[in-house]
């Protein structure tokens, strides 16, 4: 069921980070919050044995932080004057690690990844493996999700709780949106979206074969949540073909229009929007027919309709400023 | 007599739990040794593998990494031998990079001598690290874990492996509980002597573990044991929405017989693991008391208990089997007689009453009728033994081992439905399908 509450979504970072949104900063749902790089294999440099120091002593003599990017050649660390010993790196890459021993990891680095927030809020926690965000929203619940979280506008595909989400009014007019597909969406629908760039389907069902179809055999009925390249499903009652009860379509529908995110890994939607759903007589949405395809079933008045508090909601926002990640902010200034 | 006027007590209840889910990575050896030996500790703790990373692992650093962050493990377990420490070193720091700013941290728990114990304990830092001497340490630890602190919590595992030891004991034979329910599947074998081995898998059961079965064990595997015919697509279904519902019996044949097709495959992969860990299998299969418990010994019928074991478990030689449902008493339900024979051969078949001759075709699968509760001896086709007859009486089962089943519907259909109706496990109006 609907809830608006304060809610806490945590979103894991790949290893590789490079910044990341501090604690108490206020972000909202599109933002990016953490940002680094994606690593192949890692080259081991000896570090305190070339030196000659103690592993406990290498840091004081480290002149590049930990987490930062270096070049070939580029001196890492460095003793003595008139008979110097350095490190210098091998490859271009990340200094990634370095191990007990006092040695050192360099990964090349192959891709960049982002991590957006799935909540308007507050971070609450900031580390190199999760940033977690406070914040409150609208908030439903779902049985399992699959593939990445997803940010976009929440729309509505289907004309009423127990109809499918046909893959014909899927077009690339809905790029970026998260739709709502009824009581079941297929697997046709589910990549028909992805290649449309649907941000995310959320539907009372979805059949487990057409899941297997598009994420693997591997899938279970506890969802995948996953940070590659694929669709974002969101099933709010189980699997197979289930038709949404009317407290949890008519608010889906008085909600359209409003930015929403599905975040994956608790399986759940969250919409911001100040309107009040939560009562009996909540808006049921007006839905003009004007033709075939996705824009037919549009709420003729997603705004009036929905933002009675009057505050018009604004889009997914796509970039913001970071602060630097806890491993790059000491030693900024130190750099080679 | 002495008669309490004080006021009532409370009776001291104990709760029957699986405990909480402790997810456990095990990093090992390059040795097979060092393979079964961490697997072992993990089947018999009833914790779950989230993650097996080997020293000589083909991964790259920044990969076995990211491995273990996204596993999340509670408690990492480490075994090795002297040539396997700089490996495993290494495995500490991918450990280090991984998982450092998990909250709350790994322990890391290391079944190694203490000289290997000191280099490990560096490179693990800052996560605690401790060293133990034994398995049983480490599982009775791992244990603990699961019980949260919450010493009212009899764990389940615990108490099959009381049973099968009861078992052997009363009997003083080798004596084999084989446990399933919504979560987990368990083999416990036990010994008179009061060791025992004990394979808890989880997640794989039933109910919240049954897409776990079909992801192990394939959708084609389950569906192969079903006597009717059923698409993919529907039967994915079924068992995808069987995580969701809420626990109780199966009510319908068409469950049951799902139910029953499940528990054949959980039962099988928890016997590849038991085998994969080193446990000794054979003995499982050969053992001439078994237990069966779980939802499994609560299905309706005792012809469905009795078949889903024989086809789960495929014993080899002459077997006693009871059933302990959760909510009733033990009952002694039949006995089970594997021959594998390549021609027709025939059995001796001995009790108080006389003797018997009973004619095996390779293939028969069929039960013999005879009271509920005597004293059987069989003797012929390279089996030998004896057990007592039950409410079904003694299952002679020529099927071969390994069981093959065949591919094609049209052959598999009609001879799983004859298996199924050898034992009355399914009803004679299929309508409730």
């Amino acid at each position: 069921m609907w809830r608006r509450e304060r809610w806490s979504a945590d979103h894991s970072l790949p290893i590789g980070v490079t910044t990341r949104a501090a604690v108490g900063d206020h972000v909202r749902a599109g933002d990016i919050i953490g940002a680094g790089a994606t690593l192949a294999g890692a080259l081991r440099v000896p570090g305190a044995r070339r030196l000659g120091l103690a592993p406990t002593d290498f840091d004081r003599e480290l002149r590049v932080p930990v987490g930062s990017d270096v070049v070939a050649g580029a001196l890492l660390a460095r003793v003595g004057r008139r008979f110097p010993r350095s490190v210098t790196a091998p490859t271009d890459g990340r200094l990634l690690h370095i191990t007990v021993d006092g040695d050192l990891y360099i990964a090349p680095i192959v891709d960049r990844w982002k991590v957006r927030a799935t909540l308007d809020g507050v971070v609450a926690r900031s580390d190199d493996a999760v940033v977690e965000v406070e914040g409150e929203a609208w908030c439903l619940q779902g049985a399992a999700a699959f593939g990445p979280d997803a940010i976009g506008e929440l729309m509505l595909g289907v004309d009423g709780p127990g109809a499918d989400l046909a893959a014909s009014r899927i077009d690339v007019r809905l790029g970026g949106r998260i739709i709502v597909g009824g009581a079941q969406i297929s697997a046709e629908v589910i990549t028909r979206a992805h290649a449309c760039g649907v941000a995310g389907l959320v539907a009372g069902g979805v059949p487990p074969a057409g899941l297997r179809v598009v994420y693997g055999d591997s899938v279970t009925a506890a969802g995948s949540p996953s940070r590659d390249d694929r669709p974002t499903v969101l099933c709010l009652m189980g699997f197979g073909s289930a038709a949404l009860p009317r407290a949890v379509f008519e608010p889906l529908a008085a909600l359209g229009g409003a930015r929403a995110a599905i975040h994956t890994r608790s399986a759940r939607l969250f919409v911001f929007s100040s309107a009040e759903i939560g009562r009996a007589e909540a808006p049921s949405p007006d839905v003009v027919l004007t033709g075939e395809g996705p824009a037919a079933y549009v709420p003729a008045r997603p705004h009036a309709d929905v933002d009675q508090g009057g505050a018009r909601e604004e889009p997914a926002q796509s970039d913001e400023e970071l602060s630097p990640s806890a491993s790059d902010r000491g030693a900024r200034g130190r750099g080679p | 007599m002495t008669v309490s006027t004080g006021t009532s007590a409370p009776v001291e209840q104990t709760r029957i739990a699986l405990g909480r889910s402790l997810r456990v990575a095990l990093l090992h050896g390059r040795e097979a040794t060092s393979r079964r030996a961490v697997a072992h500790l993990a089947l018999a703790s009833g914790a779950e593998i989230v993650a097996r990373v080997r020293a000589t692992d083909r991964r790259s650093f920044v990969e076995a990494a990211q491995a273990l962050r996204d596993a999340k493990p509670d408690v990492v377990v480490i075994q090795g031998g002297l040539k396997d420490e700089a490996a495993l070193a290494e495995l500490l720091e991918a450990l280090r990079l991984g998982c450092g700013a998990q909250r709350p941290m790994p322990r890391v728990f290391g079944l190694v001598d203490t000289p290997m114990a000191r280099v490990l304990r560096l490179h693990a830092s800052p996560f605690e690290f401790e060293r133990f001497a034994a398995a049983p340490e480490i599982v009775a630890t791992l244990r603990d874990l699961r019980r949260a602190g919450n010493g009212d919590i009899e764990l389940r595992d615990a108490l099959i492996e009381d049973a099968a030891r009861a078992l052997a004991t009363t009997n003083a034979t080798t004596a084999l509980a084989v446990d399933v329910t919504e979560r987990s599947t368990s083999l416990v074998l036990a010994r008179p002597d009061g060791r025992i081995e004990a394979a808890h898998l989880v997640p794989l059961g039933l109910g919240m573990g049954a897409d776990h079965v079909v992801v192990r064990a394939s959708l084609d595997n389950v569906r192969r044991w079903l006597p009717w015919p059923i698409d993919a697509p529907a039967l994915l279904e079924r068992v995808f929405n069987r995580t969701r519902q809420s626990e109780g019996p199966a009510t319908t044949e068409a469950a049951v017989l799902l139910e029953m097709a499940l528990a054949r495959e959980a039962i099988a992969h928890a016997l590849r693991d038991a085998a994969d860990a080193g446990l000794d299998v054979a003995a499982m299969r050969s053992a001439p008391s078994i237990l069966v418990t779980g939802r499994v010994a609560s299905f309706p019928k005792a012809g469905q208990s009795l078949l889903v074991l024989v086809d789960g478990l495929e014993p080899s030689a002459v077997s006693t089997v009871f059933r302990e449902p959760d909510k009733g008493h033990a009952e002694r339900i039949g006995m089970v007689v594997s021959v594998v024979a390549r021609r027709p051969a025939k059995i001796q078949i001995v009790r108080a009453s006389g003797r018997s001759a009973a004619r095996v075709v390779p293939g028969s699968f069929g039960l013999v009728t005879m009271g509920a509760d005597v004293e059987v001896a069989v003797d012929g086709a390279g089996v030998r033994g004896h057990g007592r007859s039950g409410e079904l009486g003694v299952l002679i089962d020529a099927r071969g081992r390994p069981l093959v089943l065949p591919e094609r519907d049209g052959e598999r259909i009609p001879a799983v439905a004859q298996w199924h109706a050898a034992l009355q496990a399914t009803a004679e109006d299929r309508s409730s399908k």
